[in-house]
């Protein structure tokens, strides 16, 4: 599983960054980076999921397709 | 129903029953429209709020996001505010409130709410809203913003007046406003004869729009949203918490077993007891929802409050479930007015709850009837073995600490 964050919907909310902060950095302005763009390691995988479905702005999304069931 | 939708409104004593009439008004009349407050249109569902959170081309700030208003002459900065100097503004202090800063924050609070528990740990009863929630925030806020310490009774005084006074006297609301708006002018003037520091007030000084410094009117707008929105808001969700933990011992129980639970019992917490329960737009185009038009012109209150317990998004949507895996919720806002000062927000519940617990880990309400909503008193009894004993007796009277910052 790789993720990605669409900057364009990223509000800077950090429920990823907090949930995973091995996944998830941010930028100065609070805006939400993709520190590991490498394959998501197996032990990060259940947060890193819990992190999506978590994201108010629906902005992170898997290459597995792993979608958050809230919308 | 027990509310007509015509008298739907969610102030004061509307709050008490809020919670079961958002129930009603999801099945039955989920887009609704009201008379009050000049009339609006609310949306209750979670997906619906979404959308137009989502859709600020036609779901406009421009005349207000506060209903009713604050009795402030102009737009609030940012809240009030559309694309595109709604980011221009944003930017000014949006590195502030960054995840690492707030960090560096953390000492802070800790020491603030340790200081403030000293003052009532001795005592039975205690006031948790009056002498913890609402000081604590302010203090934290007041640092982190550069406003003096001198000035903490009139900040109550200002958000008192304006929050919670604007559906009861109005007219007081505006007077409050036009004092708000003279003492940030007057700060603004003073801090430019003073050398740039790194604060709040610092960084919107040095703020600039469209390529021109930030005026004094902007300076003042913007000043007068972040007064009330960074007291009131953590004050009333640490006092609710506290609320709700007061009667559900096997949840305080488990918080302080386990202390990592905490952020997800602060998400929870805002999810269901925010201090926000609605945020209003005025439509620049028609709109159809559910079936229903809704004209270009019209108000349209979103009711965060009642998607964040809507049970078509979160299972056993009317219970705190203080772990609570999936919680996408509402309580910040989303799209391009999330609560700039959210991750502050959060902080300050999450470490004022955290500390307490760990200082008074038993407490019940002293009073069955004290309600969810605002920041009054919340009296609160000790029950844990400590005091639960004979010096229970010695120390019967309420304790009020920050005494000298004023209620």
């Amino acid at each position: 599983m790789r993720i990605v964050v669409d900057p364009d919907r990223c509000q800077g909310h950090n429920r990823c960054h907090v949930l995973v902060p091995e996944v998830f950095g941010v930028d100065e302005l609070g805006y939400s980076v993709v520190v590991l763009t490498d394959e998501v390691p197996e032990h990060l995988v259940a947060r890193t999921q819990e992190a999506v479905r978590n994201c108010p702005e629906r902005a992170i999304s898997t290459d597995d397709g792993s979608e958050h069931d809230a919308g | 129903m027990t509310v007509l939708p015509e008298g739907f409104g969610h102030h004061g004593k509307d709050l008490d029953s809020i919670f079961s009439t958002y129930q009603e008004l999801r099945t039955t009349c989920p887009v609704g429209h009201s008379e009050r407050y000049g009339g609006f249109w609310f949306l209750t569902k979670y997906e619906d709020i979404w959308a137009a959170e989502q859709n600020p081309k036609a779901f406009s700030v421009a005349q207000g996001m506060l209903l009713p208003s604050l009795g402030n002459e102009r737009p609030l900065i940012p809240l009030d505010i559309d694309a595109p100097a709604l980011q221009q503004f944003r930017r000014m202090l949006l590195p502030a409130f960054a995840p690492a800063k707030m960090e560096r924050l953390e000492p802070l609070v800790r020491e603030v709410a340790e200081q403030l528990i000293d003052g009532f740990a001795d005592a039975e009863v205690f006031d948790a809203s009056l002498s913890y929630a609402r000081i604590l925030p302010m203090i934290v806020f007041a640092e982190m913003a550069g406003l003096p310490r001198e000035d903490y009774d009139r900040f109550q005084d200002w958000v008192e007046r304006t929050m919670y006074g604007r559906t009861e006297d109005p007219a007081d609301a505006v007077a409050a406003a036009k004092e708000v708006d003279a003492y940030f002018r007057e700060l603004r003037r003073k801090r430019l004869d003073e050398p740039e520091r790194d604060d709040l007030v610092g960084c919107l000084l040095s703020g600039s729009i469209d390529g021109r410094p930030i005026s004094e009117d902007e300076f003042a707008d913007y000043c007068f949203l972040l007064l009330v929105a960074g007291l009131e808001t953590s004050a009333w969700s640490i006092r609710a918490a506290l609320w709700y933990l007061a009667q559900h011992p096997e949840d305080r129980r488990r918080l302080v077993a386990e202390p990592e639970l905490m952020v997800k019992a602060t998400e929870e917490f805002l999810r269901c007891l925010a201090p926000v329960q609605g945020m209003a737009r005025t439509l620049q185009q028609d709109v159809e929802i559910r079936g229903q038009v809704l004209a270009a012109g019209e108000r349209v209150l979103l009711l965060l409050g009642s998607g964040n317990r809507d049970e078509e998004v979160f299972a056993d949507a009317d219970h705190v479930v203080i772990d609570r895996g999936d919680n996408p919720h509402l309580a910040f806002g989303i799209g391009s007015h999330r609560c700039l000062g959210s991750n502050l927000g959060r902080r300050e519940v999450r470490l004022g709850l955290a500390v307490l617990l760990a200082r008074i880990p038993d407490f019940e309400l002293a009073d069955s009837d004290e309600q969810w909503w605002g920041v009054g008193p919340l009296l609160l009894r000790r029950t844990d073995p400590a005091v639960a004993g004979p010096r229970a007796e010695a120390t019967a009277a309420p304790a009020r600490a920050g005494e000298e910052a004023g209620p």
